[in-house]
């Protein structure tokens, strides 16, 4: 299919431009890499940065798949891959077994990742200590200098004021015994996944132009007090369709009356599942 | 007794411009002592406390600091992490105006806390104790520690910030005007809660004040600042009682005698 763009839309010098900044992101795991970000054919919030890490890194081998909150059916998942579709001509899947490069949005996939795979994560505010402190100058600082007690008297306001972290999403975690890294909003559900996860990690942003990685095999820590260790969320529901108890679950209202109903987020793995299981 | 000297300022000078902010001064700090730095508005005192306390670096002169931990360092020299460091651990300021120094969107336990974790403190209910133990030792109800500050009267955020810097057991305490817009009955209660925390604790502090009753009451040692310059420094009761330099006369002879 002729389209008029390059392979991938980005232009060489363009994609050397963000490998390059991938690469040192890499070596300095969790650490926001600046980069030369483009104006991409989608607006901001939609996943620019995502799709700018994806063009840059994406082969004519390469099996794509893109979720949206864990399913592969959802508008911002749908037009990614549709734009893939056209301007790289390349394979994509439902399946996260089979895909090679994984664009993501809010969720990391139930299956666990290989070292063949690669998991990009759209970021919507790479600074963890933003809303914290307000000053970039002074965010870049406290970086450099291992300054982190904010993060934690955050905590620490949480659990005096309800007894417990009430943190569940955008869980900040500590990359590599060094960086505050911001997990993007995954559910706290999926922290535990990053750590010493086989597949590398690439995050794009971008709105702010930057790019932060985790290598694979990297020590991810989620932040707590001794005293009060994190958590991830449980339910006493399993899901509905395929019945499962270990995967995360949305809670869906059904009807008027408030009915509730629970359901996998990763249509994928419910839908394995369920085959599995008849 | 052998008293360990832990800073020694020599010659320390700053210009704003051609202006002088402060000139040549020397002094030596030991530990555990209160040093008052008094004069009158524009006389350099709070530049002398900024170039000492790290704020802003003096165009010439040395500071020498010995720390707890290891020998003597050349303060000025050491690199930006490093004093940052200091501030937020061996060193504290407490500000004019608690404002500057508290974070009025978390708890009073949230401001303590902040200071103690800066020390890696990562269990939660030493940190709730701690901030307890020193809202208590500064004479506050420590009932209020989930209390935002910001809703707590000037005297009360005043000591707050004051057990926010002692929380972390600090070598040395700069305290500028820690009672300037107080009223005075508050005013007399915070010089006695300081006075009987500093005795206790055995913190070296640095003061600087225009106000002579609150260094009659806390300090041992006094330099008297004009013009940018030191004009007469000694034993605090000395200084007070037979002032040698004409401005000093004047400064004493000036408050009101009831």
């Amino acid at each position: 299919m002729k389209t008029g763009f390059n392979f991938a839309y980005l232009d060489e010098a363009t994609k050397r431009m963000i490998r390059r900044k991938i690469l040192k992101a890499i070596c300095i795991p969790g650490y926001q890499c600046p980069f030369g970000g483009r104006e991409m054919p989608l607006a901001y919030g939609w996943g620019t940065g995502g799709i700018q890490v994806t063009a840059s890194i994406i082969g004519k081998q390469d099996i794509l798949k893109v979720i949206d909150q864990g399913a592969d059916d959802t508008t911002n998942a749908v037009s990614i891959k549709n734009f893939f579709k056209r301007v790289c001509n390349i394979m994509i899947t439902d399946r996260t077994a089979e895909a090679s490069l994984i664009q993501t949005r809010h969720r990391i996939p139930e299956t666990t990742l290989n070292k063949d795979q690669i998991i990009v994560y759209q970021v919507p505010q790479p600074e963890p200590l933003r809303k914290l402190e307000p000053k970039e100058k002074e965010t870049r600082k406290l970086h450099a200098y291992k300054e982190y007690a904010l993060m934690h008297v955050k905590l620490y306001e949480e659990i005096s004021q309800f007894g417990s972290v009430i943190k569940t999403w955008a869980y900040p975690v500590e990359t590599n015994n060094r960086y505050i890294t911001d997990p993007t909003p995954i559910p706290k559900f999926d922290n535990p996944k990053m750590n010493n996860m086989e597949a590398l990690q690439l995050f794009g942003a971008g709105r702010e132009k930057r790019i932060y990685a985790i290598p694979p095999y990297t020590k991810v820590k989620s932040l707590d007090f001794d005293d009060h260790p994190f958590e991830i969320q449980t339910w006493d529901e399993c899901c509905s369709i395929c019945g499962s108890t270990k995967s995360y679950l949305d809670e869906i209202i059904i009807n008027n009356e408030g009915k509730k109903n629970f359901i996998c987020s990763d249509t994928d793995f419910c839908k394995s599942n369920l085959e599995k299981n008849k | 007794m052998n008293i360990k000297k832990i800073m020694h300022v020599e010659n320390l000078t700053h210009f704003y411009g051609n202006q002088i902010g402060c000139k040549g001064i020397n002094f030596d700090l030991y530990k555990g002592e209160i040093l008052g730095i008094v004069g009158e508005s524009g006389s350099g005192k709070s530049t002398l406390l900024k170039c000492l306390s790290g704020e802003i670096s003096p165009s010439a002169g040395k500071i020498n600091i010995s720390l707890d931990q290891g020998g003597v360092k050349d303060f000025l020299s050491l690199p930006e992490q490093e004093k940052r460091q200091l501030m937020r651990s061996m060193w504290g300021i407490v500000h004019q105006n608690p404002r500057d120094g508290l974070n009025l969107r978390i708890s009073a336990g949230g401001n303590i806390a902040e200071r103690l974790l800066n020390v890696s403190e990562k269990n939660y209910s030493h940190l709730r104790n701690t901030g307890k133990y020193w809202m208590e030792k500064t004479e506050m109800d420590s009932d209020r520690i989930d209390e935002f500050p910001i809703g707590f009267s000037g005297g009360m955020q005043q000591r707050l910030q004051i057990s926010k810097i002692l929380s972390s057991n600090p070598q040395i305490v700069f305290m500028d005007e820690p009672t300037g817009g107080l009223d005075v009955s508050v005013q007399a209660k915070i010089l006695d809660t300081i006075k009987s925390i500093v005795r206790d604790i055995n913190v070296t502090m640095i003061i600087v004040t225009h106000d002579l009753a609150v260094v009659r009451f806390l300090t041992d040692k006094l330099l008297v600042m004009k013009d940018g310059i030191v004009v007469e420094t000694g034993l605090t009761d000395r200084v007070l009682d037979d002032p040698q330099h004409s401005y000093t006369q004047l400064l004493t002879s000036s408050i009101l005698q009831v």
